[in-house]
């Protein structure tokens, strides 16, 4: 009997089922009715499933480093958005990646982020008219 | 009737309407492949365009643009695993793992032909339902609507594979889907569910960030991992595929054919949308398998996983007019935009658009059908090319993935916080995959659960109990037992002999 990956994400699932049933316990009847009837069940199958999760070998742990590195990538776009805002992220986002990850070449990945920056002018702020966020830093300038 | 049905298509041929369907249909393809900004976004953002334009110009415009919209979104769900539209993730499951096989172009061929099929399905049934619909919705109330829910979360047991450690992942993943579908605020008595103190939730999660991280972004994880083409190194002709695709919506005929039916009833219902119906027509697909191994390869690409959702996808767009012009009631959110749009053209939906605007109702049901065609037509010639994508580098397209599935969920809603939405539910989807949780259930669950929980609550209040024993409701119930016991049966069948 092991604590796997695959038992820790049945027993995740478990914990969510009955803080949804332990929240819902403390609503009006109407509010209740819903989660308690799905969380009620959710929480005996997820409790099942992480027993028998425990009894079985555990799945090798995989490429773990790339798929952080992929989430802290996606991450950061995230951030670049929150303070430089769509329309500076995202030529910033695709050059860096390109050439930090990607490996391209400074000419390639230049080409392929203005490229970028293009469609985007071209389709949401000329087309659509799309109304995107400034960033933070240009807040705190302004 | 039919001097009014070649009079629309005249209207839609001329020279003004025909050109500005075109240009909503450049629009709309190029935002169909875009998550978040669908079909609705941009007829919302386009509304201010028709003021100068007649209702004819104004439908072929905007209609051209929302069903072409529907259409492309298919295209990056099959190429890249990003769902191109909210209602396109169903074809995510089936159709992008035949894109990683260097079957891309087959899959392809085969969302497109069946998506024609569906539109021109839906139209059919818009032209000929007009004017016989109205007892029919009628006798849908909320307890009808509620067993309708019901039936489409039973279909988690077709979506959830055979055996007993499948059917608890599937079931449990339903579950899950349903109690997420509880965030917010609920809507009787006003109490926050799961709200964690953050305004952001009391609306609830919206649909596009949960599904683009879900599917979306295990995919992007698995070709960073990868480190290859989408395609690998298959060793099939990508543009060779597309005539099979083709050929497997004719094979399949009555199942395109039935999940066109599913698509125009839940377009239809007031409501349930366009998710609801590729759902809805996805497990359809996966119920009609034969057997446990039929059915087993179902999630890992059967290209009548493609087929359904696809025709579904288009064909609602027929049945969602229905109700919208028929009586004003707008069968899901475009519809109400669209709404708008009759009332800037002056029209009233209702008896006048049967009457004395029968034409511009029938430019409607036209537009439909030529805009589809038109957009096959070019998306087969051009599928070659589209199919080539899979075998660019991963390296290469992974920047822009990123992007697509990031910007394409901000723009539903432009809420920054929908982003983080999308990385956490792209970290649960990878776990998922990764041990073998199924998420066509959960979607499923989520799409269905906000929609059980307010009809069963209007059927409560206005029936009490009473409404259980409504004869359209048994019937209802009769069938949802059918769908949950029919795959145990199809399999004892199946050992039996």
């Amino acid at each position: 009997m092991r604590l796997s990956g695959a038992a820790l994400f049945s027993l995740g699932l478990a914990l969510v089922a009955g803080y949804a049933v332990y929240a819902a316990m403390r609503w009006p009847a109407k509010a209740a009715l819903f989660p308690l009837t799905m969380g009620i069940p959710l929480f005996a199958l997820a409790a099942v499933q992480t027993f028998a999760e425990l009894r079985e070998p555990a799945i090798g742990a995989g490429p773990l480093g790339r798929v952080v590195v992929v989430f802290a990538w996606m991450a950061a776009f995230i951030a670049l958005v929150l303070l430089a805002g769509f329309p500076i992220a995202v030529p910033l986002f695709v050059f860096f990646y390109l050439v930090m990850e990607s490996r391209e070449k400074l000419g390639v990945s230049l080409v392929l982020a203005a490229a970028a920056w293009g469609a985007f002018h071209l389709l949401f702020e000329r087309l659509l008219h799309f109304p995107f966020e400034a960033g933070l830093i240009r807040e705190w300038f302004q | 009737m039919l001097d009014a049905l070649l009079q629309g298509l005249s209207l839609v041929l001329q020279w003004n309407a025909f050109s500005l369907m075109l240009v909503g249909m450049a629009l709309g393809f190029v935002v169909g492949l875009l998550p978040g900004i669908g079909g609705a976004a941009t007829l919302a953002l386009m509304l201010p365009f028709v003021f100068k334009m007649t209702p004819v110009e104004a439908f072929a415009f905007l209609l051209g643009m929302h069903s072409v919209a529907a259409t492309t979104g298919d295209i990056t769900s099959i190429l890249f695993g990003v769902p191109g539209e909210g209602l396109s993730a169903a074809t995510v499951v089936d159709g992008h793992p035949m894109a990683k096989r260097g079957e891309a172009a087959r899959a392809l061929g085969a969302a497109l032909m069946s998506s024609l099929v569906g539109a021109v399905i839906g139209a059919i049934a818009l032209a000929v339902s007009i004017p016989i619909v109205r007892p029919l919705v009628l006798t849908f109330g909320s307890p009808e609507l509620f067993m309708i829910t019901v039936m489409g979360i039973a279909c988690i047991t077709s979506l959830s594979g055979m055996g007993t450690r499948a059917q608890i992942k599937g079931i449990a993943m339903g579950l899950l889907g349903l109690l997420l579908a509880t965030i917010g605020q609920e809507r009787q008595s006003g109490i926050l569910r799961f709200d964690f103190g953050f305004i952001y939730l009391w609306e609830g999660l919206d649909l596009i960030p949960v599904l683009v991280g879900i599917f979306a972004i295990p995919e992007i994880i698995d070709l960073a991992v990868r480190r290859t083409a989408i395609a690998g190194n298959a060793p099939a002709a990508l543009g060779a595929g597309a005539w099979e695709g083709i050929k497997d919506t004719f094979r399949h005929f009555w199942l395109v054919v039935r999940c066109s039916l599913v698509g125009v009833f839940v377009g239809i219902l007031p409501g349930a949308g366009g998710g609801v119906a590729q759902w809805m027509a996805y497990a359809h697909a996966a119920q009609s398998a034969k057997n446990a191994d039929e059915r087993g390869r179902f999630g890992s690409g059967d290209v009548r996983g493609v087929l359904g959702p696809g025709a579904a996808n288009n064909s609602k767009e027929g049945g969602d007019l229905i109700p919208t012009i028929a009586f004003g009631v707008p069968g899901s959110g475009a519809m109400a935009i669209l709404l708008g749009a009759f009332l800037i053209m002056g029209l009233h939906p209702g008896p006048d658009m049967l009457t004395k605007h029968l034409a511009v109702t029938y430019s409607m049901v036209w537009t439909l059908v030529i805009a589809n065609a038109i957009t096959v037509l070019i998306c087969l010639a051009a599928l070659p090319y589209l199919a080539l994508v899979t075998r660019v580098r991963g390296e290469l397209i992974l920047p822009f993935l990123i992007l697509l599935v990031f910007v394409g969920s901000y723009t539903a809603n432009r809420q920054i916080a929908d982003l983080l939405v999308t990385l956490g539910f792209g970290a649960i989807g990878y776990l998922m995959v990764r041990f073998g949780w199924p998420r066509a259930p959960l979607v499923l669950g989520f799409v269905l659960g906000k929609l059980a929980e307010t009809y069963l609550f209007i059927s409560m209040a206005r029936y009490g109990y009473g409404w259980l024993t409504q004869p359209l409701v048994l019937v209802l119930i009769a069938l949802t037992v059918l769908v949950i016991v029919l795959p145990y049966l199809q399999e004892r069948r199946h050992r039996a002999a």
